[in-house]
């Protein structure tokens, strides 16, 4: 197989994407390193997850790579896949099986040994607090239960790359504490993290780095203090609002308010 | 200028078979089949869709074969039951495309994990053999059994009867996939996505042709069970199966039965050789993406027309009315998965018309006169599928694969939500069946009387009408609140299928106004209560089905 020679964990060249007329993502470029969490952040339509789409071999780009551990996901798949971990923004999962029978067949996916497999199936999903629920259908599960067996399913090869992509979902606060921890932890150990969300008090909490996309392209790229210096804003929530809002936010949630209560034009 | 990125196909990788991971697969699929997606109001129903929808196919195949075990020739027999069995494959195939053939959650649960296309191509390939294996199975044990008890040699004739109709109901599984690959690679992508309900109904239209009528058009007379093989057979799929059952069954046919075995065996490595090509990850991407209501996608499909909006107001009595009238319309504009549910349905009528075009069986239906030379009566028949495609609003009208979002039915305070269904209704009756009659009238006053073609298809009307009440019972249900589920739809479509009611009755109102043409005075008024009293009583049972009734997601 294939290597190319570039440095980082996850590199984007020149990445694009294009549906029609409409450029959701332009000329992304990036260079990730090992070990770094970054946030991936933009207001909705940004284009995200369609970025992560790319990056994982979901959608092919209409120009530029995405290079995984060396590997281009669209000349090498396989390689590239085997290596990443991922958590989609729509729970997508064979709801008619069981988390048991799920997390077996993403196993047998990644050719993990059975014995482990369902040895770390079981960790995770008590660690999880779902383990009495190991052998129901997901069909009659809550939206958090399905998140939990979404990250198990992600993690239960030991990727080396994990996209997450607004992975606190649905999840209770004690989960999405143990979440966040242990993405630091993974971090520590080597792993790089692709991290999308809206929820800018976690990104702040967890990411190294933040990246702010706007109507497809980077408006921002840095650590947290370097962007909250560069535009004067004290938090990560005032540098978003500075770089990303459509207009004047206390107008617009007058607007709103005026409009819900029915005193508009008053 | 940098290279564009190569597509799934193309990549590194993609050609390799990974044995462990397509057993994975396979056995996950097989489960997905069998079971249950939900449950139903809260109960888990009593046998899983796959099964129940085996017990029906077996229940049809047994009728089918008792009533054709009269006749003394075992091509015939053969030929008979297999036509039926490999229309309802064709059929199934057709309905079910998207579940049957990939699984809607297969791009997104499987697209970021390392599985080559050649994998998962054979996984699916596995799996929809599984599926038309079972389906083929149930359709034809009992013609085996009745075959193996009434012809020679016995229990051969059972044995080979069964081997040849499993690979003749592949060989159909794959004819139909190879329509939508070849569709899919001739059209350019967003063309096929626009076509793909067409497409749906162009199938119907083909196999109801092939495999039903055209047979009958050229053999010399099927009506008293018995026929000369002229060149037709040729031309006929289930024969060329037939004859292969005859051949190996050593009952005779000579040089004919060769060439037909030939064809069948030609046929079967042709098609199934040729759809084992076609499937792939990427292919499942495309079928996912059908589902999906881009920008793009409604763009394409624009507003939905400003006079349907207008005429719900018109129709609708009550605010929830015409949120179920305004619900459907948009839907059915913007959800190709549901107008690919409902379309086939206009195949069946379309291709008896053409049907009684070519056999000149459309005069005038009031009239008696002699059938020549075919057994089907070509108005009858156009009829009861005009009649019939009122099934498929009434089974497809309450599922959708975002059947969750129907919540805000039971959060909202609404005063009825059986009248929910009944704007959803409405809809379909204006918007959908009504110009359908509309249409059907036009296409019959070329070829009987203005007059007649108006009360024929007043007639068709007002059974249809008394159709979707009583199938829309079956089916009572918040519109688009049930999750899209394997066979759902077509263990409906097998259940109302035995009745053949909506035929027995169009049959007795032709033969009487034949008979007693002043009758038409009392038969259209009767026909018109008859429809009232089944709206009357469908709204009766939506008001105390859904009254208690808790959301299931």
């Amino acid at each position: 197989m294939e290597r190319t020679g570039t440095d980082g964990a996850i590199v984007f060249e020149n990445l694009t994407k294009a549906f029609g007329e409409i450029e959701a993502v332009r000329n992304v470029s990036l260079v990730i390193p090992r070990g770094q969490i970054l946030g991936y952040l933009g207001p909705n339509g940004a284009g995200k997850t369609t970025t992560v789409k790319m990056a994982t071999g979901m959608l092919a780009p209409t120009g530029g790579r995405a290079i995984i551990e060396g590997y281009d996901i669209a000349a090498d798949p396989l390689e590239a896949k085997s290596r990443i971990g991922v958590v989609p923004e729509t729970g997508a999962l064979y709801t008619s099986l069981t988390p048991n029978e799920y997390l077996s067949l993403v196993a047998r996916l990644y050719h993990l040994d059975r014995d482990e497999a369902a040895r770390k199936a079981g960790t995770f999903l008590e660690l999880f607090g779902i383990a009495d629920a190991a052998d129901r259908l997901m069909n009659t599960f809550s939206r958090g239960m399905k998140q939990k067996v979404l990250i198990s399913g992600a993690l239960i090869h030991n990727p080396s790359v994990l996209f997450l992509d607004e992975p606190l979902s649905g999840l209770d606060a004690n989960t999405a504490l143990v979440l966040k921890e242990l993405l630091r932890e993974l971090a520590s150990q080597g792993k790089t993290i692709f991290y999308c969300s809206h929820v800018l008090e976690v990104v702040e909490k967890v990411c190294d780095r933040v990246v702010i996309l706007n109507k497809g392209e980077i408006i921002a790229d840095g650590d947290i203090d370097e962007l909250k210096d560069l535009t004067h804003q004290g938090s990560l929530e005032d540098v978003f609002s500075n770089l990303t809002s459509p207009g004047d936010l206390d107008e617009i949630v007058r607007a709103f308010t005026e409009s819900v209560t029915g005193t508009a034009g008053e | 200028m940098r290279p564009r990125s190569p597509g799934p196909g193309t990549a590194r990788g993609e050609g390799t078979f990974d044995r462990e991971q397509f057993k994975a697969l396979l056995i996950a699929s097989i489960k997905l089949d069998l079971r249950s997606s939900r449950l139903s109001h809260g109960r888990r129903s009593k046998f899983p869709p796959l099964v129940a929808a085996f017990i029906t196919y077996i229940v049809m195949g047994t009728l089918l074969a008792v009533a054709l075990v009269s006749t003394a020739d075992p091509f015939l027999f053969s030929l008979l039951t297999l036509s039926a069995a490999m229309f309802m494959t064709a059929l199934l195939v057709i309905m079910e495309y998207s579940s049957v053939v990939v699984h809607p959650d297969d791009f997104d649960v499987l697209a970021h994990r390392p599985v080559s296309s050649r994998t998962y191509f054979w996984t699916k390939i596995a799996n929809l053999a599984f599926y038309v294996t079972a389906t083929s199975f149930s359709l034809s044990i009992p013609a085996a059994v009745v075959g193996g008890i009434t012809f020679d040699p016995g229990v051969g004739f059972g044995a080979i009867y069964l081997v040849v109709a499993l690979v003749a109901c592949q060989t159909t599984a794959a004819l139909v996939v190879l329509i939508y690959s070849v569709a899919l690679r001739v059209f350019n992508y967003e063309k096929f996505t626009r076509a793909i309900t067409y497409v749906h109904s162009l199938s119907t239209l083909v196999i109801v042709l092939g495999y039903v009528l055209l047979p009958r058009v050229l053999a010399e007379d099927v009506t008293v069970l018995s026929l000369d093989r002229g060149p037709w057979v040729y031309g006929a799929p289930p024969a060329w199966f037939a004859g292969a059952i005859e051949l190996a069954t050593s009952a005779g046919g000579g040089g004919q039965t060769a060439i037909l075995t030939l064809l069948a065996a030609g046929s079967a490595v042709a098609l199934i050789g040729g759809a084992m090509n076609t499937i792939s990850l990427d292919y499942s991407r495309r079928i996912a993406e059908l589902a999906t209501t881009s920008a793009k996608a409604a763009e394409v499909a624009g507003a939905p027309r400003r006079s349907f909006a207008r005429l719900g107001i018109a129709l609708c009595r009550t605010d929830e009315e015409r949120a179920g009238f305004e619900l459907m319309r948009r839907y059915m504009t913007r959800d190709r998965k549901l107008r690919a549910r409902i379309y086939p349905a206009y195949g069946l009528p379309a291709a008896v018309y053409i049907y009684g075009l070519i056999t000149g069986g459309l005069g005038d239906p009031f009239v008696r006169r002699q059938i020549e030379g075919n057994a089907l009566p070509a108005q009858q028949l156009l009829g009861f599928y005009s009649v019939l495609i009122t099934l498929f609003f009434a089974t497809a009208l309450s599922q959708s694969d975002q059947w969750q979002a129907s919540w805000i039915f039971y959060a909202a305070p609404t005063r009825s939500r059986a009248a929910i269904v009944t704007g959803a209704r409405k809809l379909i009756i204006w918007r959908y069946l009504a110009p359908f009659y509309a249409v059907l009238f036009v296409l019959l006053a070329f070829v009987m009387p203005p007059a007649k073609a108006a009360l024929y298809v007043l007639m068709v009307f007002l059974l249809a009408m008394t159709a979707f009440a009583l199938l829309s019972m079956a089916s009572a249900y918040l519109p688009l609140s049930q999750a899209l589920e394997k066979t759902r739809q077509a263990r409906q479509i097998g259940l109302v299928m035995l009745l053949g009611v909506a035929m027995g009755l169009m049959a007795a109102v032709l033969e009487i106004l034949k008979v007693i043409p002043a009758a038409g005075f009392v038969v259209f008024p009767v026909l018109a209560v008859l429809a009232i009293l089944a709206e009357i009583a469908l709204r009766a049972r939506l008001r105390r089905r859904l009254a208690g009734e808790e959301f299931a997601g």
